[in-house]
C-alpha cells in the first residue's frame, strides 16, 4: 500500500543516524514530515500535533511549477508557490493526469493511482517525486 | 415585481432584476418535479453570461463559510466566479427539488469515504426529499449539475474542441485499457482521434464519478468503454453507422468495478460534450434499460431558467431515448 510505505519512509528519516539519511546525503539537517491535509489512513497521524514542514529540493519544486504552468497555459509571470493548489489554478481531472504523466516522464518514475489522487498541490507533487526517486535509487 | 421567470417567459431587463436582488433576500426559485425512473436532470450555467457583479455578490451569500473561504483563496476573477457558480448551481438545483422549502443556503454537504460529495441529511425541521443524488462537473466555460432520485449518477462535461497538451496515444497508453488504445490508434485523422479521445475520457470520468470510489478505486485501465453498432464487430474500429451503443466491460472477478451502468453522451450548445452515467434499474424490462431519459435546463439562478430539452442545444450522440 502506497500510504503505508509513505508513513514508514517519513518516520525513518526523523532519526538523524538513519542509514537512508546518510547514504543518500539528504542535505537538510533533519528531515521533517508533512502530515497536515494528506490522506494518510492512520488517523493518529492526522493530528495537528504532528504537523511539521517538509522541504522538497527547490529544483524539484521549480520543475513541477514549470510543468504545471505549461499544462495550464499560465503566463510566465503567474507566481506559483509550493502551496499552490492545482484545483485553485483551474486544473481539472484531465489536467491533473496530464501533469502526472509529464512528471513521470521528467523524473523517470511511475505514479500509481493511489498516489496520483493525493497530489493536490505543487508541494505534494514535489515530495512524492522525491520519495519515488529515492525508492527507485534504493531498489537499484 | 421580481417574480421568478419560467422557461417560456421573456426575461426581464437585467438591471431591473438585479436591483431587486440587491435587497436582502433573493426571490424563490421555481420548484422542479422529481426526476422519474430512468430519468436524469441536467442543469447548467454558462459563466460568461453572468456579467452582473451585484448578482455574483448575492450568490456569494448562499455559500457556507467554508465554501466562501475556498473562493477567497482562489486567485483570478474568472476562477473565483466559476467556484462561486459551481456551489450556487448545486445549492439552487437541490433546493428546487425540495419544492423550494429548503433555502439553498441551508444544505450541508459531506464526502463519502472515497471523497464523493453528497448531501448530508439532517434530522429535524428541514424537509428532506427522497434520496437525491447529484454530481457536478465543470469546465471554464460551463458548469453542470446532474440529478437523479435514488440512483447514483456521475457526469462529466468537456469542451468539444479541447486539445490535450500531451500526445493522445501517449495519454491513452498510460491511462486507458488496451482495447481503447487500439480503438484510438485506428483513427488516422488527428481531429477524429482527438474527438474520440474526449468521448472516451468523459464517459470514463462519468463512470468513475458515478461509482463514487475515486480515481484510485476505479483505475481507468481496469475497465473498457466501447461503442457497439449493430454489426457488433469484434475488432475495434469506428462504428460504421451513426448509431451506436455505449458499452462497458470490466473484469469478471472485479468486485468494485460493476458493469450494470447506463451511459448517455450528448452534445450541449454545439460546444460541449456531456457524458452521463447512471446505475441500471434491474427491475426494468430489458429493452427499457437500454436508454435513459434526460431533461436539460440552462439556468442563471433567480434570473432565468430555460428548458433546453428537445432543442438544438441538446443533441443525442448515444444513449438517450
Amino acid at each position: 500500500m502506497a500510504t503505508v510505505s509513505a508513513a514508514s519512509v517519513r518516520f525513518a528519516s526523523l532519526k538523524p543516524a538513519s542509514r537512508s539519511n546518510q547514504a543518500n546525503g539528504v542535505t537538510s539537517g533533519v528531515m521533517f514530515v508533512t502530515i497536515g491535509t494528506s490522506k494518510l489512513s492512520f488517523h493518529s497521524l492526522r493530528s495537528s500535533r504532528f504537523r511539521v514542514h517538509c522541504a522538497a529540493k527547490p529544483e524539484t519544486v521549480n520543475k513541477v511549477i514549470d510543468i504545471v504552468k505549461k499544462q495550464l497555459a499560465l503566463s510566465d509571470d503567474t507566481s506559483l508557490t509550493p502551496e499552490s493548489k492545482f484545483s485553485s489554478l483551474g486544473a481539472d481531472s484531465l489536467d491533473t493526469v496530464e501533469i502526472v504523466m509529464c512528471l513521470e516522464e521528467e523524473f523517470d518514475i511511475s505514479v500509481d493511482e493511489d498516489n496520483s489522487q493525493n497530489i493536490t498541490t505543487v508541494q505534494e507533487a514535489a515530495e512524492l517525486i522525491e520519495k519515488l526517486v529515492l525508492q527507485k535509487a534504493e531498489a537499484a | 415585481m421580481h417574480r421568478l421567470l419560467r422557461g417560456d417567459m421573456l426575461p426581464l431587463p437585467s438591471n431591473l432584476v438585479s436591483r431587486h436582488l440587491v435587497v436582502s433576500s433573493l426571490p424563490s426559485l421555481p420548484p422542479a418535479p422529481f426526476p422519474l425512473r430512468r430519468e436524469a436532470h441536467l442543469w447548467y450555467i454558462v459563466p460568461n453570461e453572468l456579467e452582473d457583479a451585484s448578482l455574483l455578490q448575492d450568490y456569494m451569500k448562499l455559500l457556507s463559510p467554508c465554501e466562501k473561504e475556498n473562493v477567497l483563496s482562489i486567485k483570478g476573477e474568472a476562477l473565483k466566479k466559476c467556484a462561486i457558480l459551481s456551489r450556487v448551481l448545486v445549492r439552487t438545483t437541490l433546493s428546487r427539488y425540495t419544492d423550494c422549502k429548503v433555502n439553498p443556503r441551508l444544505f450541508k454537504f459531506r464526502k463519502n469515504r472515497f471523497g464523493k460529495p453528497e448531501v448530508e441529511h439532517q434530522n429535524g425541521c428541514l424537509w428532506v426529499p427522497p434520496s437525491l443524488q447529484f454530481n457536478i462537473s465543470h469546465t471554464s466555460s460551463m458548469i453542470a449539475c446532474g440529478v437523479t432520485v435514488d440512483v447514483p449518477i456521475g457526469i462529466d462535461i468537456e469542451e468539444k474542441r479541447r486539445k490535450p497538451v500531451n500526445n493522445i496515444l501517449s495519454l491513452a497508453h498510460r491511462y486507458f485499457s488496451p482495447y481503447e488504445v487500439q480503438y484510438l490508434a485506428s483513427f488516422m485523422d488527428p481531429e477524429s482521434r482527438q474527438s474520440e479521445f474526449l468521448r472516451l475520457w468523459t464517459l470514463k470520468e462519468a463512470y468513475v464519478k458515478a461509482l463514487g470510489r475515486g480515481f484510485s478505486g476505479a483505475p481507468f485501465r481496469d475497465f473498457t468503454i466501447r461503442f457497439e453498432n449493430s454489426t457488433d464487430s469484434v475488432v475495434p474500429e469506428r462504428p460504421k453507422s451513426e448509431e451506436f451503443r455505449i458499452m462497458i466491460d470490466t473484469a469478471s472477478d472485479s468486485v468494485n468495478l460493476t458493469a450494470n451502468w447506463q451511459f448517455a453522451l450528448v452534445e450541449l450548445c454545439g460546444s460541449h460534450l456531456a457524458a452521463i452515467c447512471m446505475e441500471k434499474d434491474e427491475n426494468m424490462p430489458g429493452t427499457e434499460q437500454e436508454f435513459l431519459k434526460l431533461k436539460v435546463w440552462k439556468t442563471l439562478p433567480f434570473v432565468e431558467d430555460k428548458c433546453m430539452s428537445q432543442t438544438d442545444a441538446v443533441i443525442n450522440i448515444s444513449g438517450l431515448c
